[in-house]
């Protein structure tokens, strides 16, 4: 049999499940680069505290750690693991490609993240227990562990848009899918971003400190950590756009939603004007107020970004060979990888997948809505949701009362040769595209509800066709019986 | 079953595997997964026994149980983080040999995967709610606000672990994926069932939870003693408290893992009867005995072995699941994980074991040297000039550990 590596498709039907892992991410995000910064930051006022000699600083480190460890460690702890947790159902070969590859780079950072967590607990409860130089150098270790989780980590998002190096796909390697260009700039970004990150968050416990002197010293240094890093990571973001591959920024120029760009703007300008205030005027910095600029920040900045990056990488969903749709489309030599593409064109989607239930496997009058709606499901739902909500809605992109002769047309010409650059390459045979093309035109014109009715009319038509079938079957060995007394 | 329906099974199973292959040798992955999964229960196992433990101090009047609560609060909460992290060690180790099971598994319980992140946040930060609410009070006798906060957490935390043992379980019925995604005619998608279980497997591992915390106990009143302020007459009844738990703990629990092999699938064949079968009950029951002899009186040493010996417990019982899972893909199934493709890859293989090995290792000893003697002395700890130095060569580690990395980068990206 000819077999591709396709698992059971998630559907979710209010959000999509592209949202669910773009959500969980995007949060993760938050904790993770809050986390990194903090430590960074913690190592110096660590290190301050102890050729200073001042309790303060200690202090202050205790008071932000707690605050990180509740609300971004133990959530982002469980939210990493949790990005695999979606992405595996969601997009169980994305992920599986990225793990394959880089199993021992993630092995590597978990060493680290063994580290980080060991390390925050101590830095925050042994403040007062150890001596200044015993937490200087804890804080020192913590900040670079942290940072080596970043470092790692990295390397495995930037093969998630475009492979290290272009020899990667004839020779393959770890060392060439994980350092390149793209690497290292998206590295200096996101650290950049990291700082700003922490500055804002950490504005909500420098908001606690009663001491006004200490509160503009520390109001000041966020101030200025904000600042430079908000203005470095802006001018990186340019370079990292020369970066990616020219299919991702054609896609960024035709298919970003119309406020990614507004978004990120007011959400830098908005970043800096807040360090500005707070650092003029400390007594402005208030709990609420940095707690908005978090949140101003997750869902301004933050969410598009992530979303954006998410788009930009289509048709393919990690390192240029697998398609979001989880189809491998591409041959990798170095890793000896063959393009599934053939097998399908050879003998059809349905028979390709594993999970295609028998009845499926061929198309007939009697399954054509519920073979379509499988090959959409496997075809299209990871980037279009077939639902009123969610994900990019199929419904948005056909007008009402399509015809079965136009969208057959559409899906043969355009879907199956691969002619729209960032969508997946679909082969199907003619009766597959029927098939696809009748569930299209149903779920668009009559709406999900009417499809699973029409689905549920296909599944009770056969069982009562098979029960008949049986009867006779039954009747016939009767007949035979009493002929052969 | 028959052959040729075994064999489509099997024929799915290699279909979904990775085509990128794995970058060394199957049976690597494999003894690590196996040796961080006995890590990460046990740490599960003392979390769930030690917020047990602060449960039951929450609402008994006995001044010792409320002291005993708020101390194992203290380990409860760090134990959940540190399974956590332990945790993605086979999280990640099972997904590369045993990816076309666990993805599919995944897959089809695709809402309480999601579940599961949410419900782990709730129930730790149930608990540190629980945590902040009491923590104030110097005075822990006294008894504890927003007790509901510390039932929801733990209750959460059996849920959670329910969705992972449902999900390990139905990596072990590759036969009925098939039927699973199709209910009733009609494809489901929506991923929201959970399909196998075991109620004996998953009671045998909670139950460990009560033989591990004994063992928590009997370390916590060895290594509180040499303090000078120790209160020796409640360190000696929480040690006893321990013993009986250990003992008791591992007379359930043998119990229960003798019901979890009677009702193994017939996929799993002769395993209940088999080496690794029986060296499972047996593991655990020695525990029990191995408390009877060796934590008598003072037991100085023996008390500082209880949960090492805890963790030698559970690496035999993780064998021992790992040989169940072999036993029913490989030899019902003919899934061999150890025909995984290999694309060899010695640069990133001999990186992470020297990282775990050199920076790991130098860096957790320090850790624990500090936190071993912070915890021991009253007042402010000073490390000696042995320690300090501990800690200066863990930063040059570290810090020569970063500059490989840019250094073999930019040669990478130069070359």
């Amino acid at each position: 049999m000819d077999l591709i590596s396709l698992y059971p498709t998630w559907y979710e039907p209010m959000v999509g499940s592209g949202w669910v892992v773009a959500l969980i991410a995007t949060f993760h995000v938050l904790a993770s680069h809050t986390s990194v910064g903090a430590a960074l930051l913690f190592a110096y006022l660590s290190h301050k505290a102890y050729r200073e000699d001042r309790e303060d600083l200690l202090d202050f480190i205790k008071k932000y750690g707690l605050f990180l460890l509740v609300f971004t460690y133990v959530a982002g702890s469980i939210t990493g693991p949790g990005i695999w947790y979606s992405t595996t159902v969601a997009s169980p070969n994305g992920i599986g490609a990225l793990i394959h590859s880089f199993v021992w780079k993630w092995a590597t950072e978990w060493v680290f993240f063994v580290i980080e967590v060991v390390g925050v607990y101590m830095i925050v409860y042994l403040v007062g227990r150890v001596d200044k130089q015993t937490h200087m150098k804890i804080s020192v270790i913590f900040g670079i562990a942290s940072l080596a989780t970043m470092v790692i980590i990295v390397g495995i998002l930037s093969f998630m848009m475009v492979p290290g190096k272009e020899i990667w796909f004839e020779e393959g390697g770890y060392l060439n899918g994980f350092y390149g260009t793209n690497t290292f700039i998206q590295l200096g970004m996101r650290m950049a971003f990291m700082f700003t990150i922490t500055a804002v968050v950490g504005g909500i416990v420098v908001a606690g400190i009663k001491d006004p002197e200490f509160k503009k010293e520390m109001a000041r240094k966020l101030g200025w950590l904000g600042i430079i890093s908000t203005l470095i990571g802006a001018a990186l973001l340019q370079w990292y756009l020369t970066s990616v591959p020219d299919q991702a920024l054609l896609v960024m120029e035709n298919r970003l939603p119309e406020y990614f760009v507004p978004s990120i703007v007011a959400v830098l300008a908005g970043t800096l004007a807040y360090f500005i205030i707070t650092m003029l005027r400390p007594q402005t910095l208030v709990q609420g107020f940095a707690g908005f600029m978090s949140v101003a920040i997750l869902v301004a900045g933050l969410w598009p970004e992530e979303t954006a990056r998410e788009s930009m990488r289509k048709p393919w969903v990690a390192g240029q060979y697998v398609y979001s749709n989880q189809v491998i489309g591409r041959d990798v030599p170095g890793m000896d990888i063959k393009s599934q593409l053939p097998i399908i064109e050879k003998v059809g989607i349905l028979k390709a997948h594993p999970f295609t239930p028998e009845h499926l496997r061929e198309v007939n009058d009697g399954n054509m809505i519920q073979a379509g709606e499988f090959i959409a499901m496997t075809y299209c739902s990871n980037c279009h949701s077939p639902s009123e909500t969610g994900i990019r809605p199929l419904h948005r992109y056909f007008p009402d009362g399509v015809t079965q002769e136009r969208m057959e047309k559409y899906v043969k010409g355009v879907l199956t040769t691969g002619n729209i650059a960032y969508m997946p390459k679909m082969p199907m045979l003619d009766s597959e595209v029927k098939a696809l093309s009748a569930y299209l035109v149903m779920n668009n014109n009559s709406g999900p509800e009417a499809t699973k009715v029409a689905i549920k009319q296909e599944v009770e038509a056969r069982n009562r066709a098979l029960a008949e079938k049986q009867a006779q079957d039954k009747v016939a060995t009767l007949d035979l019986a009493q002929e052969v007394k | 079953m028959d052959a040729s329906q075994v064999s489509q099974v099997t024929e799915m199973m290699y279909a979904l595997r990775n085509p990128a292959g794995v970058p060394t040798y199957p049976i690597i992955f494999i003894g690590l997964g196996v040796l961080t999964f006995a890590l990460h229960i046990l740490f599960v196992q003392l979390m769930l026994g030690t917020s047990a433990i602060t449960l039951y101090g929450a609402f008994n009047s006995n001044p010792y149980w409320r002291r005993l609560g708020a101390a194992m609060l203290e380990i409860a909460k760090v134990s959940v983080s540190v399974a956590i992290v332990v945790g993605v060690a086979p999280l990640l180790f099972v997904q590369v040999v045993y990816d076309p099971h666990w993805y599919t598994s995944n897959v089809l319980s695709a809402n309480w995967v999601i579940g599961f992140i949410i419900i782990l946040i709730l129930a730790y930060w149930a608990m540190y709610y629980f945590y902040f609410v009491n923590g104030k009070n110097q005075d822990k006798t006294v008894q504890p606000t927003s007790r509901w906060a510390m039932i929801l957490s733990l209750v959460l935390m059996l849920v959670v672990g329910f969705i992972m043992h449902s999900l390990t379980s139905q990596i072990l019925h590759p036969e009925l994926w098939k039927e699973w995604y199709i209910q009733n005619g009609v494809l489901d998608y929506s991923g929201s069932a959970l399909h196998a279980y075991n109620p004996w497997r998953f009671a045998f591992f909670i139950s460990l939870a009560v033989p591990v915390a004994g063992g928590m106990l009997v370390t916590y009143r060895r290594f509180k003693m040499v303090r000078e302020d120790a209160d020796h007459d409640y360190l000696n009844w929480a040690a006893e408290v321990g013993k009986k738990w250990i003992k008791a703990g591992s007379v359930i629990s043998t119990v229960l893992y003798v019901a979890w092999m009677m009702t193994l699938p017939e996929t799993a064949g002769d395993f209940a009867t088999s080496f690794w079968g029986i060296a499972g009950g047996i593991a655990v029951i020695f525990y029990a005995v191995w408390a009877q002899l060796r934590l008598k009186g003072e037991a100085n040493f023996c008390s500082y072995m209880a949960l090492p010996m805890a963790l030698v417990v559970g690496l035999v019982v993780a064998i021992s699941r790992e040989m169940l899972r072999y036993g029913i893909l490989n030899d019902f199934f003919h899934y061999d994980f150890m025909d995984y493709k290999v694309v060899m890859d010695w640069y990133s293989t001999g990186l992470f074991f020297l990282t775990f090995a050199i920076v790991g290792g130098s860096v957790l000893a320090y850790f624990l040297t500090i936190a071993w003697k912070t915890g021991q002395t009253v007042g402010v700890y000073t490390p000696s000039a042995a320690v300090n130095k501990m800690g200066t060569i863990a930063i040059w580690i570290m810090i020569i550990w970063m500059i490989q990395f840019f250094v073999v980068g930019f040669y990478i990206w130069a070359k």
